[in-house]
């Protein structure tokens, strides 16, 4: 059950354009449509029944889409994202892109560097930190509930993705880059930069029938240390995300498995679909409309939305020095931000 | 909307006075004021009056004739129970649209005169239940509408809380509240019960109560109310004051349905972030999610804008307070009540 939530686009109609088709492409359009926005959509595949599902306009080439809108949100395979962000800033459209940012640290700095270049805004799609109960829980740490934040946990749990592309580590980063770094850019919304990861990674079965865990460490530069733990488990697993964060006057914890305010058993007529797979159940405000409205206010010159680009950088970074620790087993000292040069 | 809506809250005695205060004073669309008069009545040490205002930073006027010549558009009753009767009766004298906090009255004869009162002035009448509004029941409500429960033919829920004297003594007086926690929190589950089935009536109550708990409160502090509705489904609503005074939040509220297709378990306060401080031991409850404060004055709002009825409206409050009454016809008589 999704509320609307009051963040509308002033009229005339924001013009979305989204490129890509894929799971989070479901999540998005149907946010845009209930903002008011007008979406045309341009996909490789799945534009189609994207459109018959949710509705949108399926438009047949990259060129006709940046041709009909004001903004791009891009919610493609990652590879993919630095091409398509790119396309659209030579368009002079503002961008949103679904994480990570880019594939790589020297992707996302070229594709800040080109919108920077090209007069448009740039932003990440960290949708965590517009779930009801991380963004309350952040509010708390900030406003100093349990002082001075020490040590956090992590955990995310779900299905593993079907499409091929998320299984070759090349292409989506493993599941540190493509899932974890949720809990790794939240962890740092709340502690601030890290200076060191640990990493180990964890792999039952092979290839895409393989369950992979994923643990990280994270030390921060103010002295918190932080602990993520990443799965994609096998097929029909309840997407489940659990934390604590623990300060000098106290802790806050939240699993998602215990604090539903609904459950309903169906016995053998129970269609178990809600929230399996890649995304959660949601009840209450819906975390994509409020993302979205806040990323649309700021694309027509409203105030910036509460995660940047360089944010989705930081975030890739850390998850880099993790893929780079579970193959050297060793602790990697995060790169510098300022350090990510175009050329990198 | 397109003019600015003058709304008026009358009395602080019970203390959601404050929170929808504080959901109306977020609204751009509306002119606040409120009055006390009675706050001098209430003992010494409880807040009220000018000072509580100062504090929510609400415009305040000294008395309810002040608010009548200020003509507002709206008022919010938070009176004591049994005070809710006159203020709704002079409200709609004054074409002014109500919403009043629960229990709409504490005798169907007062429900039914208010109900008579606002209908004859053509304003809307509204029965403050914010477990409406909330993202446990309108999912639960979204799914029992489209049929996953099935047919519903057994419910049980509860509303339980600690004492709620704390800073309202009135609220455990028998003449001022009409009762204890029967009265107190009976109307609640009764309530989202009539919005789930349609307003549909209770045939047939029976109830127990004791006062095992606080004994020393001069009303009742545990309760049970056995209900059968129209149509068959069979109710237990246990309505008992029975978290300890260390419990970490006020109290809570949940409600089960049997369907033939499901069985559907709501928990309309568990959207939170638990937590435990030095500062507030266990009791670091961080709720998310929807406000149903904020939602329940919207639906108040927009149907005077939109020209229709409220939900809950009055004719909903009057019948969760014949479900009330009989309850406490069959404590006094120890038999079931027929309606």
């Amino acid at each position: 059950m999704l509320v609307t939530v009051p963040v509308h686009p002033p009229a005339p109609p924001l013009r979305v354009g989204m490129i890509g088709a894929g799971g989070i492409a479901g999540a998005h359009l149907p946010a845009w449509l209930n903002l008011g926005a007008a979406v045309s959509h341009f996909s490789t595949v799945g534009a189609e029944v994207l459109a018959a599902r949710h509705g949108g306009v399926a438009v047949g080439s990259l060129e006709e889409l940046l041709d009909l809108v004001d903004v791009v949100d891009i919610v493609t395979p990652t590879p993919s994202h630095l091409g398509y962000i790119e396309a659209a800033a030579a368009a002079g459209k503002h961008v949103f892109c679904e994480k990570p940012l880019a594939r790589t640290s020297a992707d996302a700095r070229r594709a800040i560097e080109a919108c920077r270049a090209a007069g448009v805004q740039l932003y990440p799609g960290h949708v965590v930190r517009y779930f009801s109960e991380y963004e309350a829980t952040h509010r708390a740490v900030a406003a100093g509930t349990v002082g001075a934040v020490a040590v956090q946990r992590f955990t995310r749990t779900g299905s593993r993705p079907g499409p091929d592309w998320f299984h070759d580590p090349e292409s989506s980063g493993g599941v540190v880059l493509d899932q974890m770094i949720h809990d790794l850019d939240f962890a740092c919304w709340n502690a601030g930069p890290v200076d060191t990861v640990f990493a180990r990674q964890a792999r039952i079965g092979p290839g895409t029938d393989g369950v992979v865990s994923a643990h990280v460490v994270l030390q921060h530069v103010n002295g918190a240390i932080s602990h993520a733990a990443g799965t994609w488990a096998q097929p029909g697993t309840a997407f489940r995300t659990t934390f604590e964060i623990a300060g000098s006057d106290g802790i806050l914890r939240h699993d998602s498995g215990e604090h539903k305010p609904l459950v309903i058993d169906g016995g053998i007529r129970h269609e178990c679909a809600a929230g399996t797979g890649l995304l959660p159940d949601v009840t209450g405000i819906s975390p994509f409309e409020l993302e979205l409205g806040e990323i649309a206010r700021a694309f027509m010159g409203g105030d910036p939305p509460r995660v940047s680009a360089e944010d989705g950088l930081a975030a890739i970074l850390i998850a880099e020095a993790a893929i780079t620790s579970v193959r050297t087993g060793q602790p990697v000292t995060v790169a510098s931000i300022e350090n990510v040069g175009v050329a990198a | 909307m397109t003019t600015v809506a003058k709304i008026a809250v009358l009395s602080f005695a019970h203390p959601h006075a404050v929170s929808y205060v504080r959901a109306l004073t977020g609204r751009e669309d509306i002119e606040l004021v409120a009055t006390d008069p009675d706050h001098g009545e209430r003992p010494a040490g409880e807040s009220g009056g000018r000072d509580l205002a100062a504090q929510l930073g609400v415009r305040y006027l000294e008395t309810y004739e002040a608010v009548w010549e200020w003509e507002p558009d709206a008022v919010v009753i938070c009176a004591e129970n049994v005070r809710h009767r006159a203020l709704v009766e002079q409200a709609a004298a004054h074409g002014a649209h109500v919403l009043c906090e629960k229990p709409l009255a504490t005798s169907v004869p007062d429900a039914e005169g208010m109900v008579a009162a606002c209908e004859a002035a053509g304003v809307n009448l509204m029965v403050a239940h914010p477990v409406r509004f909330s993202t446990a029941f309108t999912a639960l409500k979204q799914a029992y509408d489209a049929g996953t429960l099935g047919e519903v033919r057994a419910v049980v829920g509860t509303n339980n809380g600690k004492l709620p004297k704390g800073d309202r003594s009135w609220l455990v007086d028998p003449e001022l509240a009409g009762g204890g926690s029967i009265t107190d929190h009976t109307v609640h589950v009764a309530d989202l019960l009539d919005s789930l089935f349609d307003g549909v009536a209770a045939r047939s109550v029976y109830a127990v109560s004791n006062t095992v708990l606080h004994g020393d409160v001069g009303v009742e502090t545990g309760g049970l109310v056995s209900i059968e509705l129209d149509g068959g489904a069979v109710v237990t609503i246990d309505c008992s004051w029975s978290r300890p005074d260390s419990y970490p939040t006020w109290g809570g509220l949940t409600l089960q349905l049997t369907g033939d297709h499901g069985i559907a378990d709501m928990d309309a306060f568990n959207t939170r972030v638990d937590g435990h401080s030095q500062a507030h031991g266990n009791n670091l409850w961080i709720p998310y999610g929807t406000d149903p404060d904020a939602a329940m004055i919207s639906e108040f709002l927009d149907s005077i804008a939109e020209d229709r009825a409220p939900q809950p409206d009055g004719r909903s409050g009057l019948r969760t307070v014949r479900i009330v009454q009989a309850a406490y016809d069959s404590v006094r008589t120890g038999a079931s009540v027929r309606l």
